[in-house]
């Protein structure tokens, strides 16, 4: 995909990459997750032990365990490495920053970005891939959407109408969500001194990502604000004739866009066609659109159960089970959806293309718009997968199993230590949790916590020491193991990837 | 999102415009994503000659969220359950961006023409149903003079 030009790629990373010290550091150096230190792991038993302690304590203080992983993991560049929050929120803004509409950065009359139908949270496709598929002609482009469209407006009504456009719908200034959060300066980048001192670790995170969410959400609205208003001046100074611009459409340019166009059957707003199409039943579908379309978030399959037996519970259920399928067509439900697009012929203007203040009309405009189905069939290269625009889908889906194996893993370690650990030793119980819930989070079965809990039953008679020595080399050996699983599941699905 | 989408306001004129035969669907003065719904008992099925009473809400998100869809009046269905709430597969993981409030009444109503107590909500009014079909269907008939009838 390298065919974005210079202006997006300076606009497109501002931030430099992560400077490691001025990482907020909590644990030193020890502090690595299961998953990620047996990258670096030594045969010598010390070190072992230790590194396998600071693994325990990373367990108890799971909340932290994210800031603190981090540290290492991104020494390495693993698809599953964990990042600091500060990386997260760093990508949170580079992707806020990805999806601002501006009126230079346009191809074939429409933008790079979306006018703004949906709210903003839901816009969590991957923007940059996007960008380079509008790029590459493979998707249609952001049109500017009408509200409606009479066939009946002549060419001064209608220029009329679009030249009036916004750049970007209306924002909510000040959202329910938001109401109450102090958002400080928004120029200065730090904003820990808006949170209260005293507060609590877990308090201080909630308070500190609630302030980041509302400070982005502003400072997106401050970007839009800028390109519309800087859109609206130089709309002004060239109609007065102070100035020209070689963004700005030409009447032609505007009129040929929006003399034919449809309906988007989703967001029943009006595009200007060529629009994306659905590859298994030819519906239009706008690039808005088409964005919003995911798989379902990740849950157990669906099954059809006998009333007369009891349901089982989700908790109760395999993390592995846990499943999410490509969305299916809006239209005729058929699996996998994908739009085909064929770019317009007589219109490649804005990037890779002429000026849109130099574009003329062609006498035949029904050849703008002739839809070659044969060709864009046998064309794979036209047809994008829904899946090509959230590239994370596994990653997500992955997290989750682990999250809910090690919900349920807890809460099947603290029901077998409650019963099998002598209240005289409160302190082990903890440990117990830890071993087994890291048990069941790799064997992930009824099978293996069943087994767990009766290897500790033997074990409760030994002494507490030597019961807590193997619970950590148990630790250690089933971590890497899942390093390993890991490693593995990578291996064999990274070809698929393009 | 403080305004409505058109997209709302576009399904809402044209249900006026071009309404569903056995179906009435209304916006709330209001709140105009809050729907008063009626959908008639269909011919040949125990919900017969019954008005059946519903409510409607588009959240935030639709169309990419399903509507909410919610029985007011008592129903014995062995989808629906004592608070009225619909097991329909298109109101849950089947929801697909295309449907519009239309075509969700419809089947809805379709629903109740066929009833699926495979896939039950209502765990006792399904295993009644599985195993003493006339029997259930007869307390549907009941339920529907009972509580559903027209006024």
């Amino acid at each position: 995909m390298g065919n974005v030009p210079t202006k997006l790629d300076q606009d497109g990373n501002p931030i430099e990459p992560v400077s490691r010290p001025g990482y907020p550091s909590g644990n030193t150096g020890s502090s690595s997750t299961g998953t990620s230190f047996s990258g670096q792991s030594t045969n010598d038993g010390k070190t072992r032990s230790k590194r396998a302690t600071s693994l325990v304590s990373t367990f108890l203080n799971s909340g932290s365990r994210y800031r603190s992983g981090s540290m290492q993991d991104t020494t390495y560049h693993s698809p599953h490495k964990k990042r600091s929050t500060k990386e997260k929120e760093q990508m949170k803004e580079q992707h806020a920053r990805n999806i601002i509409v501006k009126y230079d950065e346009s191809v074939d009359g429409g933008f790079m970005a979306p006018f703004g139908s949906y709210s903003y949270d839901k816009l969590d496709y991957d923007a940059t891939v996007v960008k380079s598929l509008i790029i590459q002609r493979r998707l249609a482009p952001f049109y500017t959407p009408l509200q409606d469209f009479d066939p009946t407006w002549s060419r001064e009504e209608l220029l009329k109408i679009v030249d009036g456009l916004p750049l970007h719908a209306s924002f909510d200034e000040n959202p329910e969500e938001f109401e109450d959060i102090p958002i400080g300066d928004l120029k200065k980048p730090n904003f820990d001194y808006l949170i209260d001192k005293s507060s609590s670790k877990k308090e201080y995170r909630n308070m500190h990502s609630k302030i980041f969410k509302a400070r982005l959400y502003q400072k997106r609205i401050y970007w839009q604000e800028r390109e519309n208003e800087s859109f609206l001046e130089t709309k002004l100074e060239v109609r007065e004739g102070k100035a020209q611009n070689n963004y700005l459409p030409s009447n032609d340019l505007k009129y040929d866009l929006y003399s034919n166009g449809s309906e988007c059957p989703i967001c029943f707003l009006y595009f200007p066609e060529p629009m994306n199409y659905s590859k298994c039943c030819q519906q239009p579908i706008c690039t808005e659109c088409f964005v919003q379309i995911k798989r379902a978030e990740p849950h157990f399959p669906h099954e059809e159960v006998d009333p007369t037996k009891p349901i089982q519970n989700d908790n109760e259920k395999d993390p592995n089970l846990l499943t999410t399928e490509p969305s299916n067509c809006p239209y005729c439900a058929t699996a996998e959806f994908a739009v085909v697009y064929t770019p317009p012929k007589n219109r490649k203007v804005g990037i890779q293309g002429i000026p849109p203040a130099t574009y003329k009309s062609v006498n035949e405009p029904s050849e703008t718009n002739d839809k070659d189905e044969t060709t864009t069939a046998k064309n794979p290269n036209n047809v994008v997968s829904s899946d090509a625009i959230r590239p994370d889908w596994e990653n997500k889906l992955n997290k989750e199993r682990i999250r809910l194996a090690r919900r349920s893993a807890n809460a099947t370690a603290i029901h077998v230590s409650n019963q099998l650990i002598d209240p005289d030793y409160a302190s082990t119980s903890n440990d117990t949790t830890i071993s087994s819930s890291r048990k069941t989070t790799i064997t992930t079965s009824r099978h293996g916590s069943n087994t767990a809990s009766r290897g500790s039953r033997q074990r409760s008679r030994q002494s507490i020491q030597d019961l807590e020595n193997e619970m950590i080399q148990e630790a250690i050996r089933l971590s890497l193991e899942d390093e390993q699983q890991q490693n593995k599941s990578l291996k064999n699905k990274s070809p698929k990837k393009k | 999102m403080a305004s409505l989408p058109k997209r709302i306001i576009k399904e809402t004129e044209r249900l006026v415009t071009d309404p569903v035969p056995g179906i009435t669907a209304e916006p709330h003065d209001d709140n105009l994503r809050y729907f008063k719904v009626t959908i008639e008992g269909p011919a040949g099925s125990p919900y017969e000659n019954g008005l059946f009473h519903l409510e409607l809400y588009l959240p935030d998100d639709y169309p990419m969220e399903a509507p909410k869809v919610r029985f007011l009046t008592k129903i014995y269905h062995p989808n629906i359950d004592r608070l009225g709430r619909i097991c329909l597969d298109i109101l849950k993981t089947n929801w697909s961006p295309a449907l519009q409030i239309r075509t969700v009444l419809l089947s809805v109503q379709a629903l109740l023409a066929s009833p699926n107590p495979n896939d039950p909500l209502a765990n006792d009014v399904a295993e009644d149903w599985i195993k003493n079909e006339t029997g259930a269907k007869a307390k549907a008939k009941e339920w529907t003079s009972l509580y559903a009838k027209k006024e």
